[in-house]
């Protein structure tokens, strides 16, 4: 039986064995995987899935038992800047909020990433992720 | 060369035939100008060495001498359908041959023009030039076509001569009632006009300009042979054909391009849910459609679209919340009026309408169009 916190990495191999689906509606919705760097409370490799309703970003970080659910989340289209608010919390079980400030790179292809930066209480780092 | 004169003289009669009976104007698988840079006009003269007649662009492979070298250029044609409607065929230029070519290069500096017009070096005589926008001759209205129980027939009554609607007054989507220039593949001729098309939310708009500043170059119809969905399958020259299966209440729609392509719009009451083929885990590219007639116009919800293609060209976004009304009307006999509303709450602010019109090709069969994503 595998630890609950493994089965986020079984999603994550899931999903990068699915091939990439275009997108050519809301740039951000999808399913997005890549790193955050240096995150010693929620590991390296982060799985974050978007969805636009028309007025809201809403969305899931590492869906699966250990999810963090996005509770504010934007997109500049002028440079297509992304920033996302997250409440999580840490392995004590405090409370930790997560800010990620990003912008969309290769908007036209469908495996588009988003690069910038991840910053909670516990650190700071790069964060890079890309669409599946 | 291989043809004599009056082999030439035919295929000139035999594209004037064509313009006279279509009336239209050239139309290509993709944006040139996603590829080709208009501002740089090029004439190549040269001996081919050899005619790729395949799909989606044929080329023809010609030596070019210069004072130190002899270079292989490609000329990149219209499909293989679409030439062949202008009275081309895959013989009509041969090694050997000597032409001169009227084109553009290449944006990315490669030995590769669009040929805008092709002539025999020899002589002058033109093979292949592009047709200008001449309007059809004003036929003499005919009566719309009705079946026994008073609905007009969308396509040929039992009996009649098969035939296709196509030479769309419109080929890209833009709201009734604005007015911006842009070439027949929706490119705008001034980036400036984009927020008039529709009224776009901010970041469909940015995407919208996006797509127009890289020259439509991404069009997924055309990189990867996604289906015309949307109101796409009504923007080709390459046509499209109804037939109505009064019997079982529904209406194929068959499409000249998107590799023969086809959708279903049931017209017996059936629910906008569960239908063969598409729900809501399984979106379309046509969407699902139901259908019904008021007075003379058959009206067709859709819903159920998928987001992995462009629902127009010129690359105006939507999104799954897509619905689509679709209105169509044959006033008389080589008429079809088409309109359609557009609402999508995800991408555009409210919803807004377009219409155009399409012309009956009578006589003649839709062309097939198949596209190979494999191909430059």
């Amino acid at each position: 039986m595998l630890r609950p916190s493994r089965w986020w990495l079984v999603l994550l191999a899931m999903a990068l064995a699915a091939p990439i689906t275009a997108q050519e509606g809301h740039p951000l919705k999808g399913s997005w995987i890549g790193v955050w760097e240096s995150n010693t409370q929620h590991g390296n490799d982060v799985l974050m899935v978007l969805n636009w309703d028309g007025k809201r970003i809403s969305g899931t970080i590492n869906p699966g038992t250990d999810n963090i659910a996005i509770d504010n989340a934007t997109l500049d289209p002028t440079g297509w800047k992304v920033h996302i608010e997250a409440n999580a919390k840490n392995k004590q079980g405090a409370a930790l909020r997560y800010v990620i400030d990003g912008t969309i790179q290769q908007l036209e292809m469908p495996n588009r990433a988003i690069t910038g930066t991840w910053q909670s209480q516990s650190g700071r780092g790069k964060f890079e992720i890309r669409r599946q | 060369m291989n043809r004599n004169h009056s082999s030439r003289s035919f295929a000139t009669g035999v594209v004037g035939l064509a313009l006279f009976l279509w009336g239209a104007s050239a139309w290509a698988h993709h944006a040139i100008s996603a590829k080709f840079d208009s501002t740089k006009p090029l004439d190549l003269s040269g001996v081919v060495t050899s005619v790729d007649w395949r799909n989606p662009h044929v080329h023809i492979f010609m030596n070019v001498t210069n004072r130190t070298e002899t270079l292989n250029w490609a000329v990149e044609l219209e499909s293989p359908s679409l030439l062949e409607m202008d009275g081309w065929s895959k013989e009509t230029l041969r090694p050997g041959d000597s032409i001169v070519v009227k084109g553009i290069r290449a944006r990315d500096g490669s030995r590769q023009v669009w040929g805008e017009a092709v002539r025999d070096a020899a002589n002058g005589i033109e093979i292949f030039a592009p047709k200008p926008k001449v309007s059809r001759a004003p036929l003499a209205p005919r009566p719309t076509p009705k079946w026994p129980d008073g609905h007009p027939a969308l396509g040929a009554l039992p009996g009649m001569a098969d035939g296709y609607w196509t030479d769309p007054s419109k080929t890209a989507l833009v709201e009734d009632g604005v007015d911006v220039k842009m070439d027949e593949y929706g490119l705008l001729a001034n980036l400036a006009d984009a927020a008039k098309v529709a009224p776009m939310q901010p970041w469909a708009l940015a995407l919208y300009r996006h797509r127009q500043e890289r020259q439509l170059r991404d069009d997924p119809t055309y990189l990867n042979c996604k289906p015309p969905g949307g109101v796409r399958q009504y923007q080709s020259r390459l046509g499209l054909q109804f037939i109505e299966d009064r019997s079982r209440q529904r209406i194929f729609v068959l499409m000249g391009s998107g590799n023969h392509n086809y959708r279903i719009i049931y017209t017996d009451g059936r629910k906008q849910v569960g239908q063969v083929g598409g729900d809501d885990d399984n979106p379309l590219y046509f969407g699902r459609s139901t259908g019904r007639w008021e007075g003379n116009t058959l009206v067709v919800d859709t819903t159920g679209f998928n987001e992995d293609f462009w629902f127009t060209q010129g690359g105006l976004p939507h999104s799954s919340s897509l619905r689509l009304t679709e209105r169509f009307t044959r006033p008389d006999h080589d008429t079809l009026r088409y309109e359609v509303q557009v609402d999508d709450s995800a991408a555009y602010t409210r919803n807004w309408s377009a219409s155009w019109t399409l012309k009956w090709n009578g006589g003649a069969v839709l062309p097939a169009h198949f596209c190979q994503n494999n191909r430059p």
